[in-house]
């Protein structure tokens, strides 16, 4: 061949062009990346890293292979936005007026009904370019609304996340495994779901025993059944039923299976971002000792 | 067609005996481990499908847990046979088009088994629990070192058999041979040195870089190196030239630069251009899949098994029309209003299939076919099985594409919709799963076949070569040969 | 197989003489593919911009999604600053050469953990021996301590200096927490800092 070297250098250019737009770029644009603050509530920072247990389930999530049937990757369609009021302000028929006109609800509001029950949305799933519109008529009435950010999808839906996943949400992480086929749920935020950590072990040592009809394998491995000594271990799972030991015997979870649980129960990535914002839902009440009124 | 004498002069050519004899050694080393490695796969990836219809089916002992079986059967498919078939067809083509002898054959053949150590160790490694999580990387460091010392080995001596060619001229297949003889050892040693280091790249990065391979792995590698056997082989049994060389030009050129750049799935978590760029590239490589394809049907004309033994002409044309369906499929599974229903389900495993075993799998058993009776001038054992494992393999690898192909899509639609629970949706791909079951059941019978079939064949090369070598060497002298 | 040479005959330098040409309808398919896969880019690529995902397309759009409530700490340390430290730090941040050292783009301020920072902050600067960015940095005066600001306001001020974007500073943000922490450190230490003090304090601290 002709042209041999030359040739050579422009396949060897054309298959590096690959690997500096796909391994250099992204090395460069996301692999020094820190700590960001929580786009709602600026003074926390996120993601906090995950605690010693935690780190070692997810070794041990890695050694067994959790993520060849389970992902991590919440997807997320579009973002769809309420407007909220929260104030009435001082002439409520201005208001309702106004929502009135903007064909907002049924078009019913007065005077009176516009105030009652407050913070309530008024308009829901609109576009950003409507809901500013919208909540900038209130302000003019002397309302004040909030716009409420409500990401769309079926990852969503399904109660898998709030918001799509980011790679801010990977950066502590020694091994990241987004998975790539999704034969149970996803796991992005299953500690936000599944917080109990009984469940998480009960359910890593028989499936069946939680989810009815699961194909997922008992991960029996990592648990210990022994003979109950003068007391029951306080790490001995809640069984009932069939799926209970025999009289006399508990089953006692491995370090393995506390750490793969503490990891699955650090999975949390609800938090609003820049990249990802979200409006978080209002934390419940402080809880009281002060007797019920 | 004209003889191609270029050669100077008499003395410098060599015959073609020549050629293959000295490939006999490599050869037969790296296609018996390729075939071993075959079957070691075919069987772990039965027990990782039997898992699915019995979930509690041997999930008592840590290391043969679905999620260390299925990454030994990937990776023992990946590295144990194709890349080890796809290095010793690419040694025997390159001989064969530069007329030249293979230089140092041991040394290829110790490479080989080089490549089989850190393989062994790697997959002990990945049944103990050292898997390094990272999708078609999944060997740990130890075994990583002694596989790319293999390939090195293996490679040096494959590229100054190509340096010595006597045939100056190149054609597509040792473009293409070329090409992929320098970019796996790049694509690896950069993966797994960033990702297993001890500084390894922190974050969403990981993924990136496991995808980036993967792509460039099982469509550019896998491709230039198939590709190259076919247009080889349909020149050689069709007895004609290649209908284009222009178009084989095309693509080569699209392969490195489109195909590179698949990979990146629509749903990751990473910023948007990172998939919007993969989604083109991969869109752009439907000008690959037809330039092949009008390539291919233009040469072979009325079909590849017009020859006198027409099964290793079967196995290339089947390749060959597995290649088009799995880089299409590939290519649908890109198009953004369907990624949404067929990512992260069972028809991306199904193209995946389809593209490592129906189109290169069935590829390079074509040319062990063809290969391995010229090198060492015998028969097949049985010549039975050698159509047998044709007709296992190919039902085999349309049960289990077709069925999973239609399963994931069934899955996609089904996780789409909120009401269906999750258990149901794992539920509904068991039927497409148990079709699948079946077909790997033919193909690890026609591995068999293939592995009974190459030792067979080494034991009688053995019996002929050596045993009455060796009987003549150590038998009694006669008392008139013995002298004072 | 049954064929005469080994050698496939394009391979030869003289074949065929009439190799057909690229069909036309190919070329015509792949450039209305590349054209295709450059508007697509267009729309959803977010032109290589690290902070858009899909299902977002440009930085524009991304802005006008923020309207999460909270206090905006990041405005209240720019007011913090435009009250108290601009006065010798100036309104960019770039100091006075000789007097004043520069902030923006400065390797202390942009330090992985901000102890330092907070220490000097609270305590005061001064003393020779400074060197910013490796250069050696001659300050004529000393910095004076603000622990007369409340905690939120030395977070708030730090976290805008840190992360301030057109400044070239991009270190993670502070928390009233670490500076309340730090203030308990440093209680007993009633001079302000001297620049080879602070640097054996290990940032971490």
């Amino acid at each position: 061949m002709k042209f041999g070297p030359l040739v050579f250098l422009a396949a060897f250019l054309g298959l590096s062009a690959s690997w500096y737009g796909l391994v250099l770029t992204p090395q460069v644009q996301l692999g020094r990346a820190t700590q960001e603050t929580n786009s709602v509530v600026k003074t926390e920072l996120y993601p906090v890293g995950r605690p010693g247990l935690a780190r070692e389930g997810l070794e041990v999530y890695r050694a067994n292979g959790c993520a060849y049937c389970h992902s991590q990757q919440v997807e997320q369609k579009g973002t769809l936005i309420d407007v909220v009021l929260t104030e009435v302000g001082t002439n409520s028929m201005n208001v309702a007026n106004a929502l009135n006109e903007a064909h907002v609800g049924d078009g019913k509001f007065n005077g009176p009904s516009v105030g009652a029950g407050l913070p309530k949305p008024v308009l829901k799933g609109a576009t950003i370019e409507n809901a500013s519109v919208l909540a900038n008529v209130l302000k003019k009435a002397g309302a004040t609304a909030e716009l409420h950010l409500v990401p769309t999808g079926s990852d969503i839906e399904r109660g898998w996340g709030m918001r799509r996943s980011v790679a801010q949400d990977f950066i502590s992480d020694a091994t990241v495994m987004p998975g790539s086929l999704r034969v149970g749920p996803d796991l992005a935020n299953v500690g936000a779901r599944l917080p109990d950590l009984n469940w998480q072990l009960v359910h890593l040592f028989n499936p069946a025993a939680v989810t009815k009809g699961s194909p997922m394998p008992p991960y029996r491995f990592l648990f210990e059944r022994r003979k109950i000594g003068k007391q029951p271990s306080p790490d001995a799972l809640k069984l009932m039923g069939e799926f209970a030991p025999a009289a006399g015997y508990e089953i006692v979870p491995k370090p393995e299976a506390k750490a793969l649980a503490a990891y699955l129960i650090s999975l949390r990535s609800d938090v609003p971002l820049y990249e990802a914002p979200l409006t978080p839902p209002p934390a419940p009440a402080a809880a009281t000792n002060a007797p019920a009124k | 067609m004209n003889a191609t004498s270029t050669t100077s002069s008499a003395s410098d050519s060599i015959s073609i005996a020549e050629i293959d004899a000295s490939c006999r050694v490599p050869l037969f080393t790296l296609f018996v481990s390729a075939a071993a490695w075959l079957v070691m796969a075919s069987v772990f990836g039965l027990l990782a499908s039997l898992k699915f219809h019995s979930p509690s089916f041997l999930s008592d002992c840590a290391c043969l847990t679905y999620g260390r079986v299925h990454p030994v059967a990937v990776n023992a498919l990946l590295y144990g046979f194709a890349v080890q078939a796809g290095l010793g067809v690419s040694l025997w083509i390159i001989a064969r088009l530069g007329e030249t002898r293979v230089v140092q054959p041991w040394l290829i053949a110790a490479g080989s088994k080089l490549w089989n150590l850190g393989l062994t160790v790697g997959v002990i490694g990945i049944l103990a629990g050292d898997s390094t999580g990272f999708e078609n990387l999944e060997i740990p460091r130890y075994g990583v070192v002694f596989l790319f010392l293999g390939y090195l080995v293996i490679a040096f001596p494959t590229l100054v058999t190509f340096h010595n060619r006597k045939e100056r001229a190149l054609g597509p297949s040792q473009w293409f041979l070329l090409a992929a003889l320098f970019w796996f050892p790049w694509i690896y040693f950069t993966a797994n040195y960033l990702l297993l280091s001890h500084t390894p790249v922190r974050g969403v990065t990981q993924p990136i870089v496991a995808w980036w391979y993967s792509g460039n792995l099982n469509l550019v590698w896998l491709g230039l190196v198939g590709l190259a056997v076919i247009f080889y082989f349909i020149q050689q049994l069709m007895n004609r030239p290649l209908y284009s060389r222009q178009l084989a030009l095309l693509t080569f050129w699209t392969i490195i630069l489109f195909a590179s750049w698949s990979g990146i799935p629509q749903s990751a978590p990473v910023p948007a251009w990172i998939p919007s760029i993969s989604t083109v590239a991969t869109i752009l490589t439907i000008v690959t899949v037809l330039s092949v394809m009008m390539n291919v049907c233009k040469t072979c004309g009325r079909g590849c098994s017009q020859t006198e033994n027409p099964t290793p002409g079967k196995f290339i044309a089947f390749g060959s029309m597995a290649f088009a369906i799995a880089w299409l499929m590939n290519v649908l599974s890109a198009v953004p209003g369907v990624s949404s229903v067929t990512n992260l389900t069972w028809f991306g495993v199904a193209q995946w299939q389809l593209n490592v075993f129906g189109f290169f799998g069935m590829a390079m058993f074509g040319a062990i076919y063809h290969i391995v009776p010229q090198v060492t001038g015998m028969e097949w054992p049985c010549a039975k099985s050698v159509r047998r494992h044709y007709w296992l393999a190919a039902l085999g690898i349309i049960l289990i594409a077709l069925p999973l192909a239609i399963g994931g899509l069934v899955q996609g639609f089904r996780w789409a919709n909120v009401n269906v629970s999750n258990v149901d949706v794992a539920k509904s791909a068991l039927m497409f799963l148990g079709v699948s079951t079946l077909g790997e059941v033919l193909i690890l019978v026609g591995n068999l076949m293939l592995l009974g079939n190459l030792i067979g064949l080494s034991v009688r090369y053995y019996k002929i070569h050596f045993v009455p070598v060796y009987k003549d060497a150590t038998a009694e002298l006669k008392p008139a040969e013995v002298k004072p | 197989m049954n064929s005469p040479t080994n050698q496939p005959a394009s391979n030869a330098p003289d074949s065929s003489a009439k190799a057909p040409a690229l069909p036309i309808w190919l070329i015509i398919v792949f450039f209305m593919l590349l054209y295709w896969g450059a508007v697509y880019f267009d729309e959803h690529g977010g032109w290589f911009d690290a902070q858009i995902y899909s299902p977002y397309v440009s930085a524009e759009q991304l802005k006008t999604y923020q309207v999460g409530g909270g206090p905006n700490v990041f405005e209240q340390g720019r007011q913090v600053y435009g009250r108290t430290c601009f006065t010798c730090h100036g309104a960019a941040g770039m100091g006075q050469p000789g007097t004043f050292p520069p902030l923006a783009g400065s390797d202390w301020v942009n330090e992985e953990q901000p102890g330092r920072m907070i220490r000097l902050v609270l305590q005061g600067f001064s003393g020779p021996g400074l060197k910013i960015n490796g250069q050696p940095f001659n300050t004529g005066g000393a910095m004076v301590p603000w622990n007369s600001l409340s905690d939120d306001e030395i977070a708030a001020v730090i976290t805008f200096v840190r992360g301030n974007k057109e400044w070239g500073n991009k270190a993670g943000p502070v928390t009233p927490a670490q500076v309340a922490a730090i203030r308990a450190k440093v209680k007993s230490h009633s001079q302000p800092f001297s620049p080879t003090e602070l640097e054996a304090i290990s940032p971490a601290d």
